[in-house]
């Protein structure tokens, strides 16, 4: 059983989560099923579920194979400057899915439709998943993998057979992240001609201003993410990973890389330029070719301290909020405390419209008084993130063992003070993880923003989008630079802190 | 140097959270005096423009939030009663529609409605337009000659042009059906709906199909005049391979649509919402508003900067007022199985 503390803590991200699933079922229930289950059952909408289906699966998997085959090269391979590899590997994560998928659409209709789609999110998505991975690859205990080889399994074998399925926690976890976002993915898919469900909840309300229509949606979205959420959970459940110790000390002997080298170099090459240049690129013909350059440019100073304003303190209050949820899950069992693990993912899934409305809302009916203010915009920047945050601290956690808490409480601690003294500190390298990760998504969020922030605050994403809408390319580019660049310093910090949690077993 | 430690990052983050939080209690307070709020789904720098015309000749404050037009409609949806806006500026007719089916408009003064032809407003006065844009084809000009354009918006659904043109379902676009099924009938609209679907692309934003027709991807896009306005505007005339053409008569093609503005039935400041929609129309507020777009005035005698041609082709016989929030537009969509 999870100490009181924990349990009330607990539901406060709970039942933030809570409310916009609650919006979603009671718009449904209000819609009446009959006209609209009419609408829902054809074959338009199959054709969404495919492509969702499709598109969502197709980007997990290509991304998971890309990232852990970069994760092994990266870590148990003699691949020159593995250091800077590793950073390079993790830099697509600093330009935004929007901006990179507007820059491919405009190399022509190849890089359009699903087959473009899943091409260019999926080198969006792989540092997503290659950073936890490697992170899981550094700490493994190689011992398991000599007795595997001393056995006579091949390398490939053993990797297989050994390796793999100590870091499928890492990777399950990373890749459920990446099968939820590409659900909730609007703005990259608008610029590539791909419908899915996420496309066409926006379209029910910017188009037929149906919020219940779009409710239903939602909630078939909901749906099909559940099996992701809950599967991903029953995979992990029985394992344990804490160990006090590291085993026998000793240096990893890389794998040579041989007559493959030059290929693999080439392919991290490619997978830099492919996620990270050709966008960079595209921004810097912004500015060469539009005759708006330079409007405006006051602004991106200011815009930068707002953005930094509003992602700071909503990376700290989401990662606040996942520390409990982690703590209750990996140390304690329970179906309520599963529940309230998984339920943030599903919200992930879910449209950032859907979420914002969903504050609208309840906020205007109950709470008038932080109605667009900067406090309900945090609150819901973490019910949109929290599952960035509660990965990354997981990360963390499960490496931690139950029994310090325990000997901390032997020593006359309150459970309270035996997690502050004993299991916090051990958790600090997934927070800063955590506080990164969040703080790059939240630097990025436009819709919430938009209406539910206090009047006249201008982010960097919001000046972005206002100049991008106006077709003013020149003057919108030096806000989408602005954006990368700052992204930049999470990415490093996301990266070395990952990274880190290994390290410090 | 800044050192991106954990301690410094932490206090970082928090010292943010409290004066974020203090921030934003100052502004509601400070957004209790006498200042209109108002909802804009209309281009920042039009509304921009517009807002600061109106303070300086009124001296009453306006706070504007800004976002897509679809999404602040459904936004007011939500709030209903208690909604912080007094105003709505939309970009396009059918969003302020919808809040107007949903009950939530006030009137517009009629001195104000009388200002400018009634074919641009509400026709219950929920609504008054504020600019002109015309639906046009956008083509690209090293991709086919003018020789060669179709002479109608029905050739759209032949094989003729198959894989030849973008066409975006929104925005205008239901507008279109509109008029066809109100000259053609609804028989017609549907068949070339289907038409459109077979033969053509769809693109998911105006924006984004304009983008592909300059860029050579296609050769033609159903769209709205003023993007191509825009896109000249930034790269320069002289530099795009895309020009606009419209159908030659009164063609079922040719159609206009407004930008539109209400007063919310909830605002407690209706008399200087009014203020600001009567200005919105006047002689200084027109002026201010065609000064940043290229969509045309609604007030007769101002003059566009921007090279519009006349408007006389365009005998819509179907107005923004008859279109609503277009659910018979939907309807069509359904049966042809584009939505």
């Amino acid at each position: 059983m999870p100490p009181l503390w924990l349990v009330l803590v607990s539901l406060i991200p709970f039942g933030l989560v809570a409310t916009p699933i609650g919006y979603v079922a009671l718009r449904t229930v209000t819609a009446g099923s009959s006209g609209i289950l009419r609408d829902l059952i054809r074959p338009y909408t199959l054709n969404l579920l495919v492509n969702t289906l499709t598109l969502s699966a197709s980007v997990t998997l290509c991304a998971g194979v890309i990232a852990t085959a970069a994760a092994w090269c990266t870590e148990r391979c003699d691949l020159p400057g593995r250091r800077w590899w590793r950073l390079a590997t993790a830099l697509p994560l600093a330009m935004p899915a929007y901006v990179s998928s507007y820059a491919w659409s405009s190399l022509g209709p190849a890089f359009q439709e699903m087959r473009g789609a899943i091409l260019i999110l999926t080198f969006y998505c792989v540092p997503l998943i290659y950073l936890p991975v490697s992170a899981a690859l550094r700490s493994l205990d190689t011992n398991f993998e000599d007795v595997a080889r001393s056995l006579g399994h091949g390398r490939w074998r053993s990797f297989v057979r050994v390796v793999l399925p100590q870091i499928a926690p890492a990777l399950s976890g990373s890749a459920l992240l990446v099968a939820a976002h590409m659900l909730a993915e609007f703005g990259a898919l608008s610029f590539l001609r791909v419908e899915t469900f996420t496309t066409a909840i926006f379209d029910q309300y910017t188009a037929e201003f149906n919020n219940n229509a779009a409710a239903l949606l939602s909630g078939v979205l909901m749906l099909i993410c559940l099996p992701v959420a809950f599967g991903e959970a029953a995979l992990r459940s029985r394992r344990r990973f804490a160990r006090i110790s590291r085993g026998s000390a000793r240096l990893i002997t890389p794998v040579a890389l041989g007559k493959l080298m030059p290929l693999v170099v080439l392919g991290f090459v490619a997978l830099t330029v492919l996620g990270f240049g050709v966008p960079m690129v595209t921004l810097s013909f912004w500015v060469w070719q539009g005759t708006s350059a330079g409007q405006g440019i006051g602004r991106v100073l200011p815009a930068l301290f707002a953005s930094l304003g509003y992602a700071l303190p909503g990376a700290v209050l989401t990662t606040l909020l996942a520390v409990p949820l982690v703590m209750a899950t990996t140390h304690f069992r329970g179906r309520l405390a599963t529940l309230s693990d998984r339920l943030p993912y599903l919200v992930h899934g879910l449209p950032g419209i859907v979420v914002a409305l969903a504050a609208v809302s309840v906020s205007i009916q109950y709470l008038p008084a932080i109605y667009q203010s900067t406090t309900l915009v945090m609150l819901v920047y973490a019910v949109l993130y929290l599952p960035l945050a509660q990965s990354a601290v997981r990360a963390s956690a499960e490496l931690v063992p139950r029994e310090l808490g325990d000997v901390a409480r032997s020593l006359g601690k309150s459970p309270f003070k035996a997690f502050l003294l004993a299991t916090l500190p051990n958790l600090a390298p997934g927070i800063g993880a955590a506080l990164a990760l969040v703080a790059l998504q939240l630097m990025r969020e436009l819709t919430a923003t938009l209406l539910l922030a206090p009047a006249g605050v201008v982010t960097l994403a919001t000046e972005f989008w206002s100049y991008t809408s106006d077709r003013a390319y020149g003057a919108a580019a030096p806000f989408a630079a602005a954006l990368v660049l700052i992204s930049g310093v999470p990415v490093y910090i996301f990266t070395i802190r990952t990274l880190r949690v290994a390290d410090e077993l | 140097m800044l050192i991106l430690n954990r301690r410094n990052f932490l206090r970082a983050g928090s010292a943010f959270g409290g004066a974020a939080l203090l921030g934003g209690t100052a502004s509601r307070l400070h957004a209790a005096s006498e200042t209109l709020t108002l909802y804009n789904g209309q281009h920042r720098a039009t509304t921009e423009a517009l807002v600061a015309a109106f303070s300086k000749a009124t001296g009453i404050e306006v706070t504007v939030r800004n976002a897509e037009s679809p999404e602040l409609s459904a936004q007011i949806a939500e709030e209903g009663a208690n909604s912080p806006a007094d105003l709505f500026f939309s970009e396009q007719s059918p969003p302020i529609a919808a809040l107007q089916e949903k009950g939530l408009l006030g009137k517009v003064d009629e001195a104000t409605l009388k200002t400018i032809p009634a074919k641009f407003s509400a026709k219950d006065g929920s609504w008054i337009g504020a600019t002109v844009r015309t639906r046009v084809i956008t083509y690209n000009t090293k991709m086919i000659s003018p020789a060669d354009l179709p002479k109608s918006i029905m050739d759209f659904a032949t094989p003729a042009l198959k894989g030849k043109f973008a066409y975006v379902k929104q925005d205008g676009f239901q507008e279109q059906i509109m008029a066809i099924a109100h000259i053609k009938g609804r028989d017609a609209a549907l068949a070339w709906l289907k038409g459109l679907k077979e033969y053509g692309r769809s693109y998911n934003g105006n924006r984004i199909a304009s983008t592909a027709v300059l860029n050579g991807e296609i050769a033609m896009a159903l769209s709205n005049n003023y993007y191509w306005y825009s896109l000249a505007r930034e790269k320069g005339e002289a530099n795009l391979d895309a020009a606009l053409y419209s159908f030659p008569g009164d063609d079922a093609g040719n159609i206009f649509n407004v930008s539109a503005a209400g007063v919310l039935k909830s605002s407690k400041k209706q008399a200087a919402a009014q203020r600001f929609l009567a200005f919105m129309v006047s002689k200084p507020g027109q002026d201010a508003m065609v000064d940043t777009t290229a969509e045309y005035p609604v007030l007769d005698g101002v003059m566009s900067p921007f090279k519009l041609p006349s408007l006389e082709t365009f005998k819509a016989p179907v107005t923004p007022a008859d279109m609503g929030s277009a659910a018979e537009a939907y309807a069509l969509e359904r049966e042809a199985g584009l939505i």
